[in-house]
């Protein structure tokens, strides 16, 4: 079953691989966003050097992070499964010998792949190219990077397929995807790096799903996390995988059951 | 002349059809509405979040960023309402419509123009007035002149016919390949990001191309310094804020131009 | 005016840029684009009388659409010259719009979500139709196609008669002078058919409305049109009347012969029970044999229709007799499978 899977995820790779157009200049909208956000943190740095643990550097490096990072983590306006739940195509999908939803994360972790290659890297490469700051020697931080940024790659696949399940029992679920979907990007950084923000709110967006999305990797990857604090985010990002998988796991079930009895 | 009164007249009949069609499901209309408003008001007050640890922006306090963000967020709804039809037009050339829009005797723009009408943008425009609202508090008012009044809505004006005329050119590429509307998005969305700052943090060569290649800084940020009371970028005079009719007008009448082009180029080489 | 359309050695002709794969492979196509040319039409001349009701017949991908695109001013010539209505389709698109009607058999000119009626109301401002004219018409057309039962149904919730009965009020509205038709009664029902053929018929004679049909029914040929157009690679093939085809090039003729079942049962059998007529004459073959009726095929260049009859009679006492023509169907694919026309061209061409 495992090599189903492994199958359905190079299938998407693949997939992805077409749209070269489309890829380039989606690129160039994450690369336009990238430079964007950093003059507005060239502009802000002025008056400060420091905040948030941050200097202007590595606000930069946030920054392009993040723009890098947001296609293979939450890919803006996924809406796939809520297309086939509105045809009708899902009630077929549904009764496969395979498990739905591993059947779907195959996919995303397949099409997070491409962006990884063809989306993150190039990105952040323009935005060293164009702003000169660098990226990290070391091993070490790579590799927790490398931990990381897949659970926050799980954890948006999640999270989509949650809202777009919704469509089973909510009319309106579409416009509901647009409000998580932006909930989600505050929450994790990619309108204000999350160091920035005050006290408080930092505190309540720690505890959401949502930090683990790029805000941690993000950090990892700077430098900012490291040693115990890192492990206990770590944990928390994982912690959080686990509750998401299993509540999708239930909501499916109850979707599958309302398949059956309903006979699409 | 009488074309063209005749063809307005046709568009907002259209646009009402349109109105009533989707009136149908109040309910829904409200709802999007409403979470619209939430999405771009999330995104409004997130960025005054930069303004905690950060007193100022190149010298821009919150209430004077806020309100440069509300208006071009106004003027982009205003955009983004009156121009769904343009915006879509990569999926009209992909299902094979617009050979049907050449089938009318009406002016190819005008039907394309009014073939959407989204009713949920208005919950951008909301968000817009209500920022207004909002960096008006913060600012402790502003010392308003009827000239102030009118840059600032003319300058909106202009800036939504450039937001669409954007929206245009990429809809006229459509015409050579579909593959490139993300391009359109970029310049669209990014400009309107773009504009949410002073675009004096910007490198000179963005800070002309917004003056004098896409001329989006005449419909928000030129009107929003006068009315602030702020120099204008470039040193520019402080006239050059009513420039924003002529020049939006400019703007439009290349784009427009540049669409009969790809009409014409559609008609001798099918789709 | 009496013409309404003329076109002069129409061609068109397009050109297809390979694609290449791979990234490189997208970059050299922009560079050097390797194109190969399709013709789509050509050197195809016609002339249309006002009032003409025409059928426009041919395989998929001959041309038809593309030559009522040259028609309409959705496409340019490659070259030649047309002109309908006395207007260039091209230049003057929009005021030739003003005078034309179509309707496409699969895709609808309504507005999908809106009430038949509203769609039939918006289209007089959009041909700007004086109120009173526009009420007439539409009284009229509400009553020829009984559109009230379903008038106030969103288009989208219409079945495939309904709407097709809408599009053709929708293209009539604003009194064409002349009316593509594409395909207007694929998908329907018999009754449905019939319908919209009286419907036809009636603009065609009542309102002296040009029609020009595009389709694959041949009764629809048959019923309504005098005139047809063969329409084959992109050529005219053949410009004239139903029966002249038929006569032409439908070499066969069937005869029916009704037999006493007690006379069929003295026919040697074959393998499967059926009687045989033995011994038939050069060009003759039993087609059918169903008691108490016979089928015969016959050429007509092989044996005419009497001496067949004498031979059948002579041999068997018949009750009763009948001719059937072929099916028009049948005439045409001949002629796109052999290759008729165009080798009775080669035959006309001195040697």
């Amino acid at each position: 079953m495992l090599r189903f899977y492994i199958e359905v995820a190079r299938t998407a790779f693949r997939r992805q691989l077409i749209y070269r157009w489309a890829n380039i200049a989606g690129l160039i909208t994450n690369i336009v966003f990238g430079i964007i956000f950093s003059y507005v943190m060239i502009a802000l740095f002025q008056v400060r050097s420091m905040a948030g643990g941050y200097d202007l550097e590595d606000a930069l490096r946030y920054v392009w992070l993040v723009q890098s990072l947001v296609m293979v983590v939450l890919t803006f306006g996924w809406y796939e499964l809520m297309l086939t739940i509105r045809s009708g195509e899902v009630v077929s999908d549904l009764s496969k010998p395979c498990d739905f939803y591993w059947y779907w994360f195959s996919r995303e972790i397949g099409r997070s792949c491409y962006y990884v290659f063809y989306r993150a890297l190039p990105t952040y490469l323009a935005g060293m190219l164009l702003f000169g700051f660098g990226a990290p020697l070391d091993w070490r931080l790579w590799l927790a990077f490398m931990l990381s940024l897949p659970v926050g790659a799980m954890i948006g696949i999640a999270y989509r397929f949650l809202f777009n399940i919704a469509a089973f029992w909510i009319l309106e679920a579409r416009a509901l995807g647009t409000l998580a979907t932006v909930i989600a990007l505050v929450f994790t950084g990619n309108y204000v790096p999350l160091p920035f923000f005050p006290g408080w709110l930092h505190t309540i967006a720690d505890w959401l799903p949502f930090s683990g999305l790029m805000n941690v990797p993000a950090q990892i990857f700077l430098g900012k996390l490291t040693g115990l604090p890192m492990l206990l985010e770590f944990l928390r990002q994982s912690l959080w995988l686990v509750v998401l998988t299993l509540i999708v796991r239930a909501v499916t079930a109850q979707a599958t059951r309302r398949v059956v009895a309903q006979g699409g | 002349m009488q074309e063209i009164s005749s063809d307005l007249r046709l568009y907002r009949h259209l646009i009402v059809m349109q109105i009533r069609g989707q009136m149908q499901y109040k309910l829904n209309i409200v709802i999007d509405i409403l979470t619209y408003f939430a999405v771009t008001g999330l995104e409004f007050v997130t960025m005054l979040l930069y303004f905690v640890p950060f007193p100022t922006m190149l010298g821009w306090r919150v209430g004077e960023v806020a309100m440069l963000a509300a208006v071009t967020s106004f003027s982009f709804g205003i955009a983004e309402l009156f121009g769904a039809g343009i915006d879509v037009f990569d999926e009209t050339i992909r299902r094979g419509d617009f050979d049907r829009v050449l089938l009318r005797p009406v002016e190819a723009l005008i039907l394309v123009a009014s073939s959407e009408f989204r009713l949920r943008r208005l919950g951008r425009m909301t968000q817009g007035i209500l920022g207004f609202a909002l960096a008006l508090v913060l600012l402790h008012g502003v010392d308003w002149t009827p000239l102030k009044l009118i840059a600032l809505l003319i300058g909106i004006v202009s800036g939504s016919l450039i937001f669409v005329s954007i929206l245009l050119l990429g809809a006229t590429m459509c015409f050579w390949t579909v593959q490139t509307t993300e391009l359109t998005s970029s310049l669209y969305y990014g400009g309107r990001e773009m504009l949410s700052y002073p675009i004096t943090i910007y490198h000179q060569v963005l800070q002309r191309f917004l003056l004098f290649v896409i001329p989006l800084a005449f419909g928000t940020f030129l009107p929003t310094c006068y009315l602030l009371g702020r120099p204008l970028p470039l040193g520019l005079p402080v006239w050059v804020t009513f420039l924003a009719p002529a020049v939006g007008l400019g703007f439009a009448s290349v784009a427009v131009w540049v669409w009969g082009f790809g009409v014409r180029r559609y008609q001798s080489t099918g789709s | 005016m009496e013409t309404m359309i003329e076109a002069e050695g129409l061609s068109k002709s397009f050109r297809i840029a390979k694609r290449r794969p791979g990234l490189l492979g997208g970059l050299r196509s922009v560079v050097n684009p390797q194109v190969r040319i399709v013709k789509a039409v050509q050197d195809l001349s016609l002339l249309i009388k006002r009032g003409e009701m025409i059928g426009l017949v041919g395989p998929n991908g001959a041309g038809k659409s593309t030559t009522i695109k040259m028609l309409t001013g959705i496409l340019q010539p490659s070259s030649g010259t047309v002109s309908v209505a006395g207007l260039s389709p091209l230049r003057q698109r929009k005021e030739l719009a003003r005078r034309i009607g179509v309707v496409f058999g699969q895709r609808s000119q309504l507005w999908w979500d809106l009430p038949l009626i509203d769609s039939l109301r918006l289209l007089r401002f959009l041909y700007r139709v004086p109120e009173e004219h526009h009420t007439a018409n539409l009284d009229r057309l509400r009553s020829m196609l009984a559109l009230d039962e379903f008038i106030d149904t969103p288009v989208r919730q219409l079945s495939l008669g309904q709407r097709m009965r809408g599009d053709l009020a929708a293209a009539l509205l604003h009194d064409p002078e002349l009316l593509y038709l594409d395909e207007p009664t694929i998908g329907l029902d018999v009754v449905a058919k019939a319908r919209i053929r009286e419907f036809l018929l009636a603009i065609n004679a009542e309102q002296g409305v040009t029609v020009l049909l595009t389709t694959h029914d041949m009764d629809d040929i048959e019923m309504l049109c005098p005139r047809m157009l063969i329409i084959d690679h992109g050529r005219k093939l053949y410009d004239g009347t139903v029966t002249d085809i038929r006569t032409r090039f439908g070499g066969e003729r069937i005869l029916i012969a009704e037999l006493n079942p007690a006379e069929l049962m003295t026919l040697p059998h074959d393998a499967d029970g059926q009687p045989i007529v033995t011994e038939l004459p050069a060009g003759v073959r039993q087609v059918q044999a169903e008691s108490p009726r016979l089928c015969l095929n016959f050429e007509r260049d092989a044996i005419p229709a009497h001496e067949l009859v004498a031979w059948l009679g002579a041999r068997h006492r018949l009750r009763d007799v009948t001719f059937q023509e072929p099916e028009i169907e049948d005439v045409i694919r001949r002629i796109y499978e052999e290759g008729l026309l165009l080798q009775e061209d080669e035959a006309s061409m001195p040697a």
